[in-house]
């Protein structure tokens, strides 16, 4: 698999996986990227470097909007939340994936494999 | 314990760039809560800053990817391509076939109302979809929400709503309220805009929730 076709399904993936945890509650950067690592076994992984880039660009299509707040131990943080764009953006991206699967296990029996 | 937010400052601006100071400290509290869990679970706390720097994986890439994703010119890409671009090429579909079909010497049809009349082009009104369905899908494919598609494919309704409520007040003012005015100003209405946008809403509708093509492969 060619590194810009990972690099798209990463990227994919990461989008729903952030809509779907703010979908649940407002949280900031090193919960999500800890939230989904827990979540996944370890299977999806955010870094830094993997995190921001596309948290800035998913607040910058509106889908996601941040605030500064304290959190439990009292620290500042930057909380981000979905927003009614975002929300309108998690079914059709489930659905996407959805049919991703669908055909990939079609095509290679991946749930069964 | 460490100046996190200088060691932040002082790897992304070697790009020389200059970063907001919520991005730096946003980035920094990152880095300080990767090394306090890791320091929790027993490791030296070098190698718990060595862990914690490695999430910026090359800095110059990470600032260059920030960069692009909070520049405002890319914001104001993002609305051009999703929303203006596309509803200037509605506008120009719709304006191109209206004097096309004028030029091929097709009449509109008129439908009488007593004394009134509404001028019906039914060709080019045949035509007004396809637009609508143009400029939603380009609106799509740019990850435009559904208000925006809509905006896009009743384009050029809006422009000719816009314009007649700057005719109509500069009529009366001029004219006075005359009834027949008012009259011909509804009959202009229901002519140059209500039509021509249920036209355009034909083509409009099915792209509004529609997602972009690619995203059936990689959902990016």
């Amino acid at each position: 698999m060619s590194k810009r076709i990972r690099s798209q399904i990463a990227r994919g993936s990461g989008e729903l996986a952030i809509l779907s945890l703010l979908a649940e509650q407002p949280l900031y950067g090193f919960e999500i990227a800890k939230q989904i690592g827990e979540r996944t076994g370890g299977a999806l992984k955010f870094t830094l470097a993997s995190l921001y880039p596309l948290l800035y660009e998913m607040e910058k299509r509106g889908w996601l909007e941040a605030h500064w707040q304290q959190n439990q131990a009292g620290r500042d943080r930057r909380y981000y939340r979905l927003t009614a764009a975002g929300r309108r953006q998690l079914t059709p991206l489930r659905e996407e994936w959805r049919s991703f699967f669908q055909a990939l296990d079609a095509l290679a029996g991946v749930n069964h494999a | 314990m460490p100046d996190w937010k200088q060691m932040v400052r002082d790897r992304m601006n070697s790009m020389g760039a200059d970063f907001d100071e919520s991005v730096v400290s946003e980035l920094a509290v990152h880095l300080e809560d990767v090394y306090e869990t890791t320091c929790s679970r027993g490791v030296p706390e070098i190698l718990a800053l060595e862990q914690a720097l490695e999430e910026g994986k090359d800095w110059r890439i990470l600032a260059r990817n920030i960069q692009r994703a909070t520049s405002k010119e890319d914001r104001m890409n993002y609305r051009t391509k999703s929303l203006w671009l596309p509803a200037l090429i509605t506008l120009l579909g719709a304006s191109v076939s209206l004097v096309f079909f004028q030029y091929l010497g097709v009449r509109p049809h008129l439908e009488r109302f007593g004394n009134a009349a509404l001028s019906l082009d039914w060709a080019w009104l045949v035509s007004l979809p396809i637009f609508g369905a143009l400029g939603a899908h380009l609106s799509g494919r740019a990850h435009a929400s559904a208000t925006a598609r809509l905006a896009v494919g009743l384009a050029p309704a809006i422009v000719m709503l816009i314009a007649m409520g700057v005719i109509l007040p500069w009529g009366l003012a001029i004219d006075g309220i005359h009834f027949i005015r008012l009259v011909g100003f509804g009959l202009g209405l229901i002519n140059g805009v209500v039509i021509p946008a249920l036209a355009l809403l034909v083509g409009t509708v099915p792209f509004l929730y529609k997602s972009r093509p690619d995203q059936k492969t990689t959902a990016s």
